[in-house]
């Protein structure tokens, strides 16, 4: 991408997506998408049954060296020292909005902050952004654990997702916006909830309806699923995400303006130029 | 004993240990324990630093979550039967909450269970307060393999930036008050926010600056054929790891393939990314020695956490009863081990001792 094409746009892109790294975002998300639905997919027929819990391991293991992978590639790709501070600073505010805006009722704005940062600062920043903050999120509160991988690439898919939204203008866009943290509100729960369930549910003594079963036919597990996220999380998922939209509509717009004017500020797409001495 | 810090992946390690430990057990008497250990050695070998600052905060937000989650389990929470201290009036939601009540009968044993929880939680955090407060960032940061230092240095300004925050939103909370300015509701929220946002950014433009004009992120060349190997082995190995895992998940294939190809292809993306990264050529000023201080910390702390995995009881999933805890004196003797990191460890030198004034050290310091 040229640099005239990109001033061209309205968008920034603070941290720009070579080939490499898109490749790498795919096929962490490939794999990912692997490690977070594979008690759907995994072990209907009898002879899966002593592989089905190993593979939960797998993931917990490779995930965190594949989240290197990609970042190593998109910091390879030429994040300079703006992009590095911006990045440091945004996600130590996530940071911080995830425990005092309440993680235990759900009602946490961890995404009002990641949302418009992607979308103003273009798909890149905010995949890295995602994984920052609740990393940082992690190394302040100590929600540090076998859980964080899954946390971090669910955030970066989020923050992508919002640096890829369409073009959008004025109350159109913060009501773009308002809808989309509602939905990765509430779809970050059900998504999270997948790869710890068939460990999770058997523990608390819910019903036998809302486990998993290695037996079962994907659309019996899927069904399973869904009625385990609705009985369990759905009462912390949907305060998220209607907070994260009104948080959205409420105070979206000087958000937006202050990072609009800090990526002018920063000029991301001036290539830095030196030219010789004149003497 | 020369004063000296230690090593902070040590303290890192020691930290984790403790939180381990306290993930472990419910009693509150071992809980209380592990606290005032954790508390005992950040006091005793913590240096004067912004970042020491972050066990303050840590601990108030420790003490708000156990106030947070007692008065939300009195307010909406499960109800547990037992013996009824006060009857709120309220009513149950319906079937898809999971037996989430609002109001209601607030029994002694809900209480324990969330003031259980509650100090569970709080002990977690005083440890990762501890963590932060000993070991020194940016030591730290050296340790981040080099493919991922612009991402250490965000993570790092990330960290050191939240006590940051907390400041700038007191003084602009108590501007507005000065102002006349509403504090509260969504204008004063509105008039909190933006001011703050538009510091903090301001604040990463200026680090911005004044890491360029450091030099920050002068990168080394290396050559063509390098890239294009370390490139290529990346590549490779992200498509062996996207084959693999839906071979590892389909139960038709066989399990072993997808297991090697999962595995493979991951740890060879990860050699090229991590190779490949040795491009940024930096040196240290100083090397940070790893000997015996570091061996006992990060000794102390695990030994720790395998003595409450091996002696300690999982009760972590057990009811409550109202009983006085009796903390069995083995794990009350293994958890006092953790104090030999605040013991036997060398003093830390005295502010001033060392002028550092390496750019690293700015950047903690305005990060």
């Amino acid at each position: 991408m040229s640099t005239v094409a990109r001033s061209a746009g309205a968008r920034t892109v603070a941290v720009p997506l070579r080939l490499r790294a898109r490749i790498a975002i795919v096929a962490v998300t490939i794999v990912g998408i692997g490690a977070f639905v594979w008690p759907l997919l995994i072990g209907f027929g009898a002879r899966g049954a002593p592989h089905s819990t190993d593979a939960p391991w797998i993931f917990l293991v490779l995930l965190p060296l594949l989240m290197v992978v990609v970042a190593a590639e998109l910091a390879d790709g030429g994040m300079d020292a703006k992009a590095v501070a911006l990045l440091g600073v945004l996600a130590g505010m996530s940071a911080i909005l995830r425990p005092v805006s309440g993680g235990v009722t759900g009602v946490q704005l961890m995404f009002f902050v990641l949302i418009p940062a992607g979308r103003v600062l273009g798909p890149g920043f905010g995949f890295v952004l995602g994984n920052l903050a609740m990393f940082a999120s992690a190394a302040i509160t100590g929600g540090g654990g076998p859980w964080l991988p899954f946390q971090m690439l669910a955030a970066g898919w989020i923050g992508l997702g919002a640096g890829l939204l369409p073009r959008a203008r004025g109350r159109a866009e913060l009501a773009m916006l308002a809808v989309y943290g509602l939905l990765a509100g509430v779809a970050y729960g059900f998504v999270l909830n997948l790869w710890f369930w068939p460990f999770g549910a058997s523990g608390t003594g819910l019903t036998a309806s809302v486990t998993f079963s290695p037996d079962a036919s994907v659309a019996e597990n899927l069904s399973r699923w869904l009625r385990f996220s609705v009985t369990t999380s759905l009462s912390f998922d949907i305060p998220r995400g209607l907070a994260t939209a009104a948080a959205i509509l409420a105070l979206g717009r000087p958000m937006l303006l202050a990072l609009r004017r800090a990526a002018r500020k920063a000029a991301f797409d001036s290539p830095a130029e030196f030219d010789p001495p004149l003497i | 004993m020369k004063p000296r810090l230690v090593h902070p992946v040590a303290w890192w390690l020691w930290a984790i240990g403790m939180a381990a430990a306290a993930m472990r057990t419910r009693n509150l008497v071992l809980l209380a324990l592990i606290v005032a250990v954790v508390c005992y050695v950040t006091l005793a070998r913590r240096i004067d630093a912004p970042w020491a600052r972050a066990f303050t905060l840590m601990w108030r937000l420790a003490l708000l979550t156990v106030l947070f989650t007692v008065v939300l389990q009195i307010v909406l929470g499960i109800r547990y039967p037992g013996t009824v201290l006060l009857r709120l009036p309220g009513t149950t939601l319906p079937d898809w909450s999971g037996g989430i009540a609002l109001g209601g009968d607030v029994t002694a044993e809900a209480l324990l269970a969330a003031l259980t929880n509650g100090l569970r939680l709080a002990a977690i955090i005083v440890c990762f307060g501890s963590a932060n407060a000993l070991a020194h960032p940016t030591r730290l940061l050296r340790v981040v393999p080099a493919a991922l230092y612009e991402l250490g240095v965000a993570a790092v300004v990330a960290i050191t930036f939240v006590p940051q925050l907390a400041e700038s939103t007191v003084r602009i909370r108590q501007a507005q008050r000065l102002r006349g300015r509403p504090i509260t509701g969504l204008r004063g929220l509105r008039g909190l926010l933006v001011p703050v946002l538009e510091e903090s950014l301001e604040r990463a433009i200026a680090l911005a600056a004044s890491m360029d004009s450091r030099g920050y992120g002068r990168r080394g060349d290396v050559g063509r054929a390098f890239r294009a190997l370390t490139g290529a082995a990346v590549l490779v190995g992200l498509i062996g790891a996207c084959f693999g895992t839906y071979t590892v998940i389909d139960s038709a294939a066989d399990r072993t393939v997808g297991v090697v190809a999962l595995a493979g292809g991951t740890a060879v993306a990860a050699a090229g990314a991590l190779i490949a990264g040795r491009r940024t050529q930096r040196t240290s000023l100083r090397k940070d020695p790893w000997g015996w201080p570091e061996w006992l910390t990060a000794g102390s702390g695990i030994a720790v956490a395998v003595a409450y995995r091996i002696a300690v009881p999982n009760d972590v999933n057990a009811g409550y009863e109202l009983e006085w805890p009796h903390a069995p004196v083995s794990a009350v003797l293994l958890t006092v081990v953790g104090v030999l990191a605040g013991v036997l460890t060398p003093r830390p030198p005295l502010p001033g001792a060392r002028a550092t004034r390496s750019p690293e050290r700015q950047l903690a310091g305005t990060g």
